[in-house]
């Protein structure tokens, strides 16, 4: 019976991959429910800045902050690509890659010379691999990104634009907008878009001034963009690898069924091959 | 009373009523009280206390109130 046993050998291995795939689904999907609650509990705070921010704005004000400057031609461009540390997600970190790559060709096609920071260990294989020189390179943001985290990517680069050397930032990240569906996505969070200026605007005391407070929201808002880049996708990798698992689980039962009936199979003709075996012998001793 | 929430980057850390509160401005301590004429201010360091409930310890932000409401959005905040 030796494709019997064979066969014994092959279910036993499918039905462990299946333990392991079907654990780190259920992992994710406990992961992924933490995740999302930190991208919604983000959510009031960029609504009240955005709030605050599209209050206080006017265009006079715009022309003497830095961060509010537009450039009219875009001679320097970083690129913050956000990908993961782990794999086993599908094409999660392939897909942000891919995008990041559109981008930098559609960047250097308009004669801009692009810088690349990536965060987490897929893009920076990645980028490696293609002889990419990287500006910076993080892989010690966790499943659990801070503001502080944020904060440490984008200020360096807010300095850069502040002084004239860089004239615009983008964030490649991934969109979470369900469990099925996050694409990736290309947010440029410099030059800050100009916010539209509310009509009914209410006459606040303002301490110190208009400009003081703008001063101090401005970078508020650009690490906060950064920030709800962080944490949705690193919902969205939870979901690509729930997804990627449940699949994995899904395609293992598959092949057991297969594996199962293929081993049945050939235990009954093995059966019935030592029934005629038998029979034979007997008829050949009665004969 | 007033309608008050503590907002962080990362979560709302309070959200709720009170009579009064007491921020660090970024000039020195700053009281509101229920009917305050709308007002927006820098926030620095230091201790933030609502009402007789929690207080946070917060750096950085703003706070803003309008109609009774009082937002205090700040960069970091923990609970004092």
């Amino acid at each position: 019976m030796a494709k019997g046993r064979e066969l014994v050998g092959r279910i036993k291995s499918t039905e462990n991959t299946r333990k392991i795939t079907r654990t780190m689904e259920m992992v994710s999907a406990s992961k992924m429910k933490r995740a999302m609650d930190r991208v919604i509990a983000a959510r009031p705070y960029a609504t009240a800045l955005g709030d605050v921010i599209s209050s206080l704005y006017n265009p006079e004000l715009a022309e003497s902050f830095p961060l509010l400057r537009q450039p009219q031609t875009t001679k320097r461009a970083a690129i913050i690509l956000i990908t993961s540390n782990r794999g086993l997600a599908g094409a999660f970190s392939a897909n942000l890659i891919k995008e990041a790559r559109a981008l930098i060709t559609r960047l250097e096609s308009e004669g801009t010379e692009v810088e690349l920071h990536a965060v987490g260990k897929k893009g920076i294989g990645y980028f490696k691999y293609v002889g990419r020189p990287l500006a910076t390179q993080r892989n010690d943001i966790s499943d659990r990104p801070t503001a502080a985290d944020a904060a440490s990517l984008v200020d360096a680069l807010m300095h850069q634009f502040i002084d004239g050397s860089l004239d615009a930032v983008y964030v490649v990240q991934s969109v979470y907008k369900s469990a099925l569906s996050a694409p990736p996505h290309s947010t440029r969070v410099l030059p800050v878009a100009r916010p539209e200026q509310k009509r009914a605007q209410k006459d606040y005391l303002l301490y110190p001034s208009a400009a003081a407070i703008l001063t101090e929201l401005l970078p508020a808002y650009v690490r906060n963009a950064v920030y709800r880049a962080l944490v949705e996708t690193v919902a969205a990798e939870h979901s690509a690898r729930r997804t990627a698992m449940k699949n994995a689980t899904d395609n293992a039962t598959d092949m057991l069924t297969l594996y199962r009936r293929d081993y049945n199979r050939a235990r009954q003709a093995n059966i019935t091959q030592e029934i005629a075996e038998i029979v034979g012998g007997a008829s050949a001793l009665q004969g | 009373m007033l309608n008050v929430s503590v907002i962080s980057p990362e979560a709302t850390l309070f959200e709720g009523e009170a009579p009064s509160i007491t921020a660090p401005a970024f000039d020195g301590e700053v009281g509101i009280l229920a009917g305050h004429a709308p007002m927006v201010t820098v926030l620095g360091t230091g201790t933030l206390k609502v009402g007789n409930g929690p207080s946070f310890t917060v750096s950085g932000g703003f706070l803003q109130v309008v109609d009774n409401q009082v937002r205090v959005v700040t960069e970091s905040a923990s609970k004092a």
